[in-house]
């Protein structure tokens, strides 16, 4: 009889070799420059790019409030654009005549590429955090409002004609139906508006380039200072890593049916309070 | 619980505190393209003084970079000074915008036309047949202008704008895919300071010219008087701090903007590029050159940059620079010995 692969051992296996690929191409990378084939101007080494973490992040410390300002803007942006997206889209889902009117406009707007409206928007609600705002908004908004869409109007027709045949009201329907099966698509699109929001936040910077993180890198471009404008980005990269895997944890949270193990654990989890009563 | 009494009441007392100061500081919101900097230290250094705090105002800086003129923002007031060139302030003045050039904060151009040292191109004729790379669309019109001022004229070259990021600057110049840059001081001083020889190849005559100049809305100009006159005493006040005090502004500069100064040779090369422009070589500090103005324009018209020549008495408006000139020196002697004693 095979014995079953132990669990703990393939992820460890996997965590290695991954690690060891990302510090190979450091290595290659660190090497390449240092041999001079890559032009530090342009690419600097791993090494300057990790002193220049230290120093945005420890001795000077500038990086913080810039990368506060920044999150802050991405997460109302988001915020804002997702309850929009979310609204708009289960009423246009829900409801057809809203639909026929409402449809053309937005898939007019979604063919509109959003970051030449940026301009647009400062001229509209001025310089600072409302125009930024409605940038990231106005980029965020589309992928829920999409995906709420779809989700709601993709209902299973078999298990809609089942819950007719039962006698469901609408708003059983709605909550026992429509909602489970729209979530985990809903939920796809908050983590594609969430990731979104942080190029939208870049663009809203690059723009108005008072303060954050997208002023800092057009900064430190600008001054040569190529480290530290790689540790912006790598920042940014960190930063986008970890809001995805947030969102992926959020997801198996809400659209639990959806994941067979969260499943199950939910499963057991009820059953468990079930049995104590 | 008395404590926590003392920490309530201590609370409120710093809110209605922090309330009071924000009310009495009137916020000027001066629209320019970059954020605090080395390129223009006379605000850090007044900051650093204290003297727009002293003067009753706070700057809200709105640095951006649209495809908007500056003008509009001027024009609907979300702007009360926009930071403007000679083109874009005579473009705006012959396009009706109602706006009054007040103060002039660099009084010789940073802008030129920059090759590398020592490669194929010495001259402007040189550049005949190439493309020149622009920093950003607002350097066409000099780049207009210095062709025209050697004979030439803007369609005997092409042009691409390669934006303000200095690898794309470097690269771009190095690498030959342009044969000269239009740009400003600021740019060359980052490339030379990376070790790229450049050679400036702009013509004299284009070089005693106002460059960045502060233009506000016409009809804004009495109603805002107060503020707008501590605004630029305040500014003033930092032109003369910094006047032989390099090492100050310098010191300043790296506590106000570390990120312009973690690369040492660019920060020095680019505080002593902007040094010579931050100075005023009038008598009265920021006075306006109507003279300069006036020489310039046919040159504008000639090269295609502007359509017609403008009165200076249309837009030139000098009705600040008295009260922008009235502080006592030897106040801002004594407050930077101070600040140097303190500081350094």
């Amino acid at each position: 009889m095979a014995l079953a692969p132990d669990p703990m051992g393939v992820a460890l296996r996997r965590g290695l070799t991954h690690a060891g690929l990302f510090l190979g191409l450091l290595l290659l990378w660190e090497t390449s420059a240092r041999l001079g084939w890559l032009n530090p101007l342009f690419y600097p080494r791993p090494s300057d790019i990790l002193l220049s973490f230290g120093r945005i992040y420890v001795t000077q410390g500038n990086v913080w409030y810039h990368l506060y300002v920044s999150l802050g803007l991405v997460f109302t942006g988001f915020l804002a654009g997702s309850i929009l997206g979310v609204a708009l889209g289960s009423l246009v889902g829900l409801n057809p005549t809203v639909r026929r009117f409402l449809q053309p406009y937005v898939i007019v707007l979604e063919a509109t590429p959003r970051i030449a409206l940026a301009p647009l928007m400062i001229a509209a609600l001025g310089f600072g955090a409302p125009s930024k705002i409605a940038i990231i908004m106005l980029v965020c908004f589309f992928a829920p409002f999409i995906n709420t869409l779809s989700g709601v109007i993709n209902v299973n027709e078999e298990k809609l004609e089942l819950f007719r045949a039962l006698g469901a009201s609408k708003w059983q329907i709605l909550r026992k139906l429509v909602l489970p099966d729209a979530v985990p698509v809903i939920m796809a699109g908050e983590r594609l508006a969430l990731t979104a929001a942080l190029s939208g936040v870049l663009v809203a910077e690059f723009i108005q380039r008072d303060k954050g993180i997208g002023s800092l890198i057009l900064t430190y471009t600008r001054n040569l200072n190529m480290a530290s404008a790689f540790a912006c980005i790598f920042t940014l990269t960190i930063v986008g890593f970890l809001i995805f895997k947030g969102m992926e944890w959020l997801d198996r949270r809400i659209a639990y049916w959806n994941h067979d193990a969260d499943m199950a654990r939910v499963s057991a989890r009820r059953k468990a309070r079930w049995e104590a009563r | 619980m008395k404590l926590f009494k003392s920490v309530i009441a201590s609370a409120a007392l710093a809110v209605m505190a922090g309330v009071g100061v924000a009310q009495d500081l009137t916020t000027v919101n001066m629209i320019n393209p970059l954020p605090r900097s080395t390129v223009f230290y006379p605000l850090v250094v007044g900051e650093a003084l204290g003297y727009f705090a002293d003067e009753g105002v706070e700057v809200n800086l709105l640095p951006s970079d649209t495809s908007i003129p500056y003008v509009a923002f001027v024009q609907n007031g979300q702007a009360d000074l926009a930071m403007l060139d000679q083109t874009e302030t005579l473009t705006a003045v012959i396009a009706g915008a109602g706006i009054n050039t007040v103060y002039e904060v660099m009084q010789n151009a940073p802008e030129g036309i920059a090759v590398l040292k020592g490669g194929d191109y010495a001259a402007m004729a040189d550049l005949s047949g190439t493309t020149v790379g622009l920093v950003s669309d607002r350097d066409r019109a000099f780049l207009q202008a210095a062709l025209s001022a050697t004979g030439g004229s803007i369609d005997d070259v092409r042009t691409v704008v390669l934006g303000e990021s200095g690898p794309v600057l470097a690269n771009a110049i190095t690498r030959g895919d342009v044969s000269a840059i239009a740009g400003s001081v600021f740019d060359w001083a980052t490339l030379q300071a990376a070790g790229i020889e450049l050679q400036l190849i702009t013509p004299e005559e284009l070089l005693a010219s106002p460059a960045n100049t502060f233009a506000m809305n016409a009809a804004q100009i009495e109603p805002k008087r107060e503020a707008m006159e501590a605004f630029l005493r305040a500014w003033s006040k930092g032109i003369y701090a910094s006047i032989g005090n390099a090492d100050m502004v310098e010191a300043m500069l790296r506590k106000a903007v570390p990120e312009e100064w973690e690369v040492e040779a660019a920060g020095k090369s680019l505080l002593d590029g902007v040094m010579p422009m931050n100075t005023s070589t009038t008598p009265r500090i920021g006075d306006l050159q109507t003279d300069v103005w006036s020489e310039i324009q046919p040159r504008l018209v000639s090269s295609g940059a502007i359509e017609r020549e403008v009165p200076v008495t249309e837009f030139l408006n000098d009705t600040y620079i008295d009260a922008a000139n009235d502080f006592d020196r030897a106040e801002v002697d004594a407050d930077v010995a101070a600040w140097r004693a303190a500081n350094m």
